[in-house]
């Protein structure tokens, strides 16, 4: 979260930079690891992660909007409250949205569309960036973390429909051993401990290329004994 | 010579010169095939030290090599790919990445074979002939009689099982086979179990408790598969049995000096 003060007035580049920042450099997932439940429950296929994400991103952008616009009339005392209930109100419109055109879909992300409102991506963006900022800025933070949001689904979606089940969207890509091909598919990863690896080795390949997002050591290692008598 | 005679490399060797028995009786009863599987496994483990060695200067050690044996014996009986890639998992994820053997938590043959379990539920777990079993008991003794296996554990292990064995439900006796071979070759790894003394005797029960219960109330499970979970659920645990351990002293020690 880049700190827009409401003086500002926000400029292209920096709305640019406040949509940017969220992809790699500030992800919500890999970095803050936030919303993590849902990254690991609804990304065994493609089409619902995608589902899933563009799901979150339309919540927190509005989310965002609307809290942003009414920011200096929401009682600090009860503003958790206010937001949770619109918040709450934009998922239940969402998942009406989805039950009606998608139905198949939104039977297999079951909860998980309602428990967005609980999502800490957007809890967190709403409470600490839309209630301090003018809408336009806020909605492109809201925007940007979404889309950091959805580019970690995504991945982690692809991966595990392509090696779990040899398909991408339910697209045969990868010919299986039971329809003649070569390719056995990894059931493992149609389990919910198979997230965990592929989240993890992300966290790694992403903190490999960007040494700056390692956290500091807890403790030093102790000295080795040629270090000792050196 | 300056740091003495006994490194990690020393420790390591002496556990390959104690599965030398098992080694041998596997090899002989299970021919080329075994012999093919044997060097794969190898090879892979090889490679993925030597890829850390180079990126990130963490010294290889024998130590692959003795989990490379472990994963021929025990892991699930999956194609050569398949089995490269499980390998890869549990060498990289279960040790490597830790900073190599020594400082790792889970046996990374532990963690082939899981992975091979739960990736592949069609490939079979393979089916121990006897004779390994008998040279499990051989490799144990001459790992405890040079200290690089810790006592407690077999003890604790064997205590445990012969319990079960005398007094529980009938049907455990095929499993001691496999449970034996497992115990060698992956419980009594001097660095992914329990430390300190208490904690080594209820490590070593608590694996003879898990495969008991496998054994009677998993149905359709095989032998190597109870074993190798058990040993995998007790490693779990063995750090909570070492901070049980370690705080119970702490309390007897309170209670006497104040």
């Amino acid at each position: 979260m880049a700190d827009v003060t409401p003086a500002l007035r926000p400029r292209p580049q920096r709305l640019w930079r406040i949509v940017s920042e969220p992809l790699i450099r500030q992800n919500p997932v890999t970095v803050q690891i936030l919303g993590i439940c849902s990254a690991l429950a609804v990304t065994t296929q493609l089409a619902t992660a995608l589902t899933m994400a563009a799901a979150l991103t339309a919540v927190v952008v509005m989310a965002a909007g609307i809290i942003s616009l009414i920011r200096h009339h929401i009682p600090n005392s009860i503003r958790l409250i206010v937001q949770i209930v619109i918040i709450a109100a934009l998922v239940g419109v969402i998942d009406q949205l989805l039950r009606a055109f998608l139905p198949d879909i939104s039977r297999r992300l079951s909860v998980f569309v309602s428990l967005i409102t609980t999502n800490c991506i957007v809890m967190g963006h709403t409470e600490s960036f839309a209630r301090r900022n003018p809408p336009l800025p806020a909605m492109a933070d809201a925007l940007g973390s979404g889309l950091g949001y959805s580019l970690v689904l995504v991945t982690i979606g692809a991966l595990r429909e392509l090696f779990g089940s040899g398909t991408l969207m339910g697209q045969p890509v990868l010919p299986t051993v039971e329809q003649g091909g070569w390719f056995e598919p990894l059931s493992l990863m149609l389990l919910a401990p198979s997230a965990f690896f592929m989240l993890g080795l992300l966290v790694w390949a992403v903190r490999s290329w960007r040494p700056e997002q390692a956290e500091p050591l807890d403790f030093a290692p102790p000295l080795r004994a040629e270090e000792v008598l050196r | 010579m300056r740091r003495g005679l006994w490194d990690r490399e020393t420790v390591a060797l002496l556990l390959i010169a104690a599965v030398l028995p098992m080694a041998a009786a596997w090899l002989w009863w299970g021919g080329a095939g075994a012999a093919g599987r044997l060097v794969w496994a190898l090879a892979v483990s090889g490679a993925w030290h030597l890829v850390f060695m180079l990126a990130r200067a963490q010294p290889p050690s024998f130590a692959g090599a003795l989990a490379g044996f472990a994963v021929a014996v025990l892991s699930p009986e999956a194609g050569p790919l398949q089995l490269a890639l499980g390998i890869t998992f549990g060498m990289v994820l279960g040790e490597l990445v830790f900073g190599g053997w020594g400082r790792n938590f889970l046996h990374p043959a532990a963690a082939t074979a899981m992975f091979l379990g739960f990736g592949y539920p069609t490939a079979a777990w393979p089916a121990l002939v006897l004779p390994v079993a008998w040279a499990a008991i051989p490799a144990v003794l001459i790992g405890v009689a040079f200290g690089v296996m810790p006592w407690r554990t077999a003890a604790g292990a064997v205590l445990a099982g012969a319990v079960a064995v005398t007094f529980g439900p009938p049907g455990l006796a095929p499993f001691a086979a496999a449970g034996a071979v497992v115990l060698a070759l992956i419980v009594l790894d001097p660095v992914a179990g329990a430390a300190t003394s208490v904690g080594r005797w209820l490590h070593g029960a608590s694996y003879a408790g898990f495969l008991a219960l496998f054994a009677t109330g998993w149905v359709g499970v095989a032998p190597v598969q109870a074993a190798v979970t058990a040993a995998f659920l007790a490693a779990l645990a063995a750090p909570l049995l070492d901070e049980i351990a370690i705080q119970a002293w702490l309390m007897q020690r309170r209670r006497r000096h104040g």
